[in-house]
């Protein structure tokens, strides 16, 4: 849990921002794929603090790339250098690590691009091959970072592969398969990417949920435990599962 | 020079008048991880059942303006696992422990009560009379004064330590209940818990949580209990533990005015888990500021002529 400075806010286009904030605490603990709670000083509406997978670090700074969708990511945009912010983290669980040589598909979909940075920044590290394949609605929609090329998919074909990105993996399936497969987006593209890859490849999907404290302390956040009975915590034994761990329908207590 | 910050509950005395409210600390362990849980008054766990339960089917929380609406549906790990799991835990770490029960028979909650009864680790029994959310929850007992009375009972027959009765608030008169719990034996009541709310999805046109309506806690519920701990400090001499949308040190002595001899924290922990910490210290300023010397000063000291209340 630490006081956060903003730096500063960069447009990325759209809706689509990166702020940088100095969280020393954070940048130096932080794994791909683990997220952080951002709430605002002073400000009691929004009230509950907001959930971002940290995006990306350096040195102090850590990076967070969202999407203004509503009241607190609005307000996140609009924060000014100098401004403070509490930041709760890093939390969960991220994105198993990958050894030398082996070779990881990851597949995002929207601002599930905010995971990449900082997973491309460890594979790299670790001397791991990796390839984005990254999918949206249409060339506008898609998200790109300096310095990491990706292979897009877009609903209209204004960009890239004509289909969806689970569609473009199906394809080159046919030709090559990874070692693992890494997911991050909407809950109907991770569906898609469990039923058609989960059985074929080591898959590992990052979820989702309302979340009110991150942390374990709510039961606010479940995901159905696959096969079995009863719930895991996206906040604390995810967010990222092994995608033969959790099932996506309902599930609760049936009286 | 420090103000004297305990408090008594019965035979339960505590460091300070803060507690955690049940179910928005995991079962208080997790805590830890922000800051020494031996420092507050007390811990009460998440409502424990006799047997695990899985929870309601999501989305289970939404965000309201200052509040939220939770519909948990009393998730937990049942009280055989507590006990073995989470109660040493929490006793090494120097917690003092109030176990918060709940179930969907009378006999049920004398079960449990039985059970926690033998354990030297648990300082206090709160008995859930009020989730919104599940039958199990006791709310049907928790809205009818004769069945809070009759439950009251039969678990203080078993139970010898400290009992206390979370009431809900989603009644008329709320200290008719008060009183039903103290005449029955009870050692304190929570005031209170959830009230029942409803968001709707303008888009979809549909409820924002899965069981339509919900639990509705956070600081927007804050005058609504105010006036309730308020109501219950009039109609009953046992204490009164305040529960509803305390974020600040100033929400903490309001409740102490007003009659609490106690405040829990509950969605503020969401945000801010180690918000004890700042609001002792804020208590600790305000007394020696305001020139008190202990507590007792300050509980139920509201200065105000009760003719002057509309409906008494
Ligand atoms: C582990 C995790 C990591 C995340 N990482 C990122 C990230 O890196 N970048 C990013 O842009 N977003 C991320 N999100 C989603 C982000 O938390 C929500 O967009 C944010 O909470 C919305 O807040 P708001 O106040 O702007 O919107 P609100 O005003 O609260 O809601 C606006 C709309 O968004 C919906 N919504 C609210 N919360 C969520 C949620 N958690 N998931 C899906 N829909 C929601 C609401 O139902 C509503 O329709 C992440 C969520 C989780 C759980
Ligand atoms: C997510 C959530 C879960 C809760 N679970 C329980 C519970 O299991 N048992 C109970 O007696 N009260 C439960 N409550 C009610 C709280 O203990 C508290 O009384 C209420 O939220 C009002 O206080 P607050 O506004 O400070 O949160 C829950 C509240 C929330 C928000
Ligand atoms: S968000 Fe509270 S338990 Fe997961």
């Amino acid at each position: 849990m630490e006081l956060s400075q903003v730096l500063g806010t960069r447009s990325l286009g759209g809706n689509l921002f990166i702020t940088r904030f100095r969280s020393p605490n954070i940048a130096f603990a932080v794994l791909p794929g683990q997220f952080v709670m951002v709430s605002f000083e002073g400000v009691l509406d929004p009230l509950l603090p907001r959930a971002f997978s940290v995006c990306d670090v350096s040195g102090e700074d850590v990076f967070l790339f969202y999407a203004a969708i509503g009241k607190g990511t609005r307000m996140m945009s609009e924060l000014r250098a100098g401004d403070m912010v509490t930041m709760n983290g890093p939390l969960g669980r991220g994105f198993p690590d990958v050894s030398a040589g082996k070779m990881v598909w990851i597949v995002v979909g929207g601002s599930g691009m905010a995971v990449v940075p900082l997973l491309a920044r460890r594979l790299n590290r670790r001397d791991a091959k990796f390839e984005i394949f990254s999918g949206a609605r249409t060339e506008s929609h898609l998200v790109h970072f300096d310095g990491i090329s990706t292979r897009d998919a877009t609903d209209d074909g204004s960009k890239g592969y004509h289909g969806t990105v689970v569609d473009l993996i199906k394809e080159s399936f046919q030709k090559d398969k990874p070692d693992k497969l890494f997911a991050c987006g909407p809950t109907r593209m991770l569906e898609a990417v469990q039923s058609e890859f989960g059985g074929t490849v080591p898959t590992y999907l990052s979820v989702e949920a309302p979340m009110a404290c991150g942390m374990g302390f709510c039961q606010g956040c479940p995901i159905r435990i696959a096969g079995g009975e009863g719930y895991y915590l996206a906040c604390k034994d995810g967010p990222v599962f092994r995608s033969d761990e959790i099932d996506f329908g309902m599930g609760g207590d049936s009286e | 020079m420090n103000s004297d910050l305990t408090v008594e509950i019965g035979s339960l005395h505590l460091k300070n008048p803060l507690m955690t409210a049940s179910g928005t600390c995991g079962y208080g362990d997790e805590l830890e991880d922000y800051f020494p849980i031996s420092r507050l008054g007390a811990i009460v766990s998440k409502s424990l059942t006799l047997k695990p339960k899985k929870g309601n089917e999501p989305p289970r929380i939404t965000e309201v303006s200052c509040g939220m609406l939770n519909s948990i549906g009393l998730a937990n790990i049942g009280v055989q696992r507590f006990i073995s799991d989470k109660l040493p835990v929490l006793k090494r770490l120097g917690a003092e422990v109030i176990v918060n029960i709940a179930a969907k028979r009378a006999d049920d909650y004398v079960s449990l009560a039985e059970i926690v009864a033998g354990l030297p680790e648990v300082k206090g029994l709160e008995l859930n009379l009020s989730c919104p959310n599940v039958k199990e929850g006791g709310l049907e007992f928790g809205s009818d004064i004769a069945a809070l009375g009759r439950i009251t009972d039969l678990v203080r027959r078993v139970y010898p330590e400290v009992l206390i009765v979370k009431l809900t608030p989603n009644v008329a008169r709320i200290g008719e209940f008060a009183k039903a719990a103290e005449g029955a034996g009870a050692n304190g009541v929570t005031v209170a818990n959830t009230y029942v709310g409803m968001a709707v999805d303008i888009y979809r046109r549909t409820p924002k949580i899965r069981s339509i309506t919900g639990g509705f806690s956070g600081p927007a519920i804050k005058p609504l209990t105010m006036a309730k701990v308020f109501e219950v400090h009039n109609a009953v001499k046992i204490p009164v533990i305040a529960s509803g949308g305390v974020f600040g040190w100033q929400d903490a002595v309001e409740y102490l005015i007003a009659g609490a001899t106690a405040v829990e924290l509950g969605t503020v922990l969401f945000r801010i888990p180690d918000a004890s910490t700042g609001i002792l210290d804020g208590i600790q300023s305000y007394m020696v500021r305001e020139g008190l010397e202990s507590l007792r000063e300050l509980i139920g000291s509201l200065k105000a002529n009760l003719d002057r209340m509309p409906h008494k």
